[in-house]
């Protein structure tokens, strides 16, 4: 159970958004979630409601979170594959027998924030 | 109301520590590794034997991670190397600026630093320490079904260990399936089938060390 730490970073992000565009106050920020970042959607929302009770600047705030499915390319034939289940992972190009490269889901981002 | 388009990095910080670590490992000729498993897979014993047969060749030193106790810092301190413990008080992972802590606290005049993580499965691969290397061990008492429920752990694996394999008939754990799960999580992940408490099939684990150690001296 890391979310507890992972929630705090995104306050910490938050906070230095708020003051580098001055604003008094978050009310909803939205969230890239990798499906292989190691980060459980439903337990960094369950830890950043806990969190936000103590922070007046984000007491309202609302977290919008985009989970993202796992993509991989093979650098030899071009394919995209994509695995909406992380039990159906295989990071080999059937068709070439290369370890493909991940192109998407260990994201960790924030990626837009509205506030006032 | 302000819309902000920002595209940062939820663990930002956590990263800018580690890179300014992996900075100092570099500029030293360190190799950094990192060694993650759960609890009770044999990191403290296939560290020890790291240290045995590498500290007549290198100088090495290793930081440890537990919740609690000074445990397993007083096991490798006991084979005559700096050994520092981090004790985490119930956070189940080490992040950078812990680490940095503590190297904030050990003599830089090395070859290999080992870093002993949290055993935890989970929590310990989305932290980036700055180390050049990442060894996951699973072992055999632990059951053969671990690699597909951890993928993001295997994922990030250079290399992984399996442990234990001096009671692999005692238990429940199909080797070739799990070296098959590991291949296809993680393809380029090098396997070495082991018992670090018996001594047994470390030779290329350790050859893989000492290469990673003077490609980072020759560098």
């Amino acid at each position: 159970m890391h979310e507890g730490a992972i929630a705090q970073s995104v306050v910490e992000v938050l906070r230095d958004i708020k003051n580098q565009n001055q604003l008094l106050s978050i009310t909803s920020a939205t969230l890239k979630v990798g499906a292989i970042s190691g980060v459980m959607i439903d337990a960094l929302e369950f830890a950043f409601e806990a969190i936000k009770k103590e922070e007046d600047f984000i007491k309202d705030a609302k977290l919008n979170i985009i989970n993202v499915s796992v993509k991989a390319k093979c650098n030899i034939c071009d394919k995209i594959y994509e695995f909406d289940n992380t039990d159906d992972l295989v990071m080999m190009c059937p068709i070439c027998q290369m370890p493909l490269s991940i192109i998407s889901g260990k994201e960790l981002e924030i990626i837009d924030v509205e506030g006032e | 109301m302000k819309r902000i388009v920002v595209e940062k990095k939820i663990l930002e910080k956590n990263d800018d520590i580690a890179n300014k670590i992996r900075d100092l490992l570099d500029k030293n000729r360190i190799f950094g590794l990192n060694v993650m498993s759960s609890p009770g897979a044999g990191k403290t014993t296939l560290i020890e034997r790291i240290v045995e047969y590498l500290k007549p060749q290198y100088k090495l030193a290793a930081i440890d991670g537990d919740l609690d106790t000074q445990r397993d810092a007083q096991r490798i301190a006991a084979l005559g190397i700096e050994a520092i413990q981090i004790n985490t008080s119930g956070t189940c992972h080490l992040d950078s600026s812990m680490l940095q802590k503590a190297i904030n606290n050990i003599s830089l005049d090395l070859d290999l630093l080992i870093v002993e993580n949290v055993g935890n499965l989970v929590c310990p691969a989305s932290f980036y320490l700055g180390t050049h290397k990442n060894a996951v061990l699973i072992s055999t008492p632990e059951g053969d079904d671990k690699v597909k429920k951890y993928p993001t752990m295997f994922n990030v694996a250079d290399v992984v260990l399996i442990n234990k394999m001096d009671i692999v008939k005692f238990v429940n754990f199909d080797v070739e399936k799990v070296e098959n799960e590991i291949k296809e999580i993680n393809p380029n992940a090098i396997i070495f089938k082991i018992s670090a408490l018996n001594n047994d099939g470390l030779s290329g684990f350790l050859n893989w060390i000492e290469s990673n150690i003077q490609l980072i001296k020759n560098s």
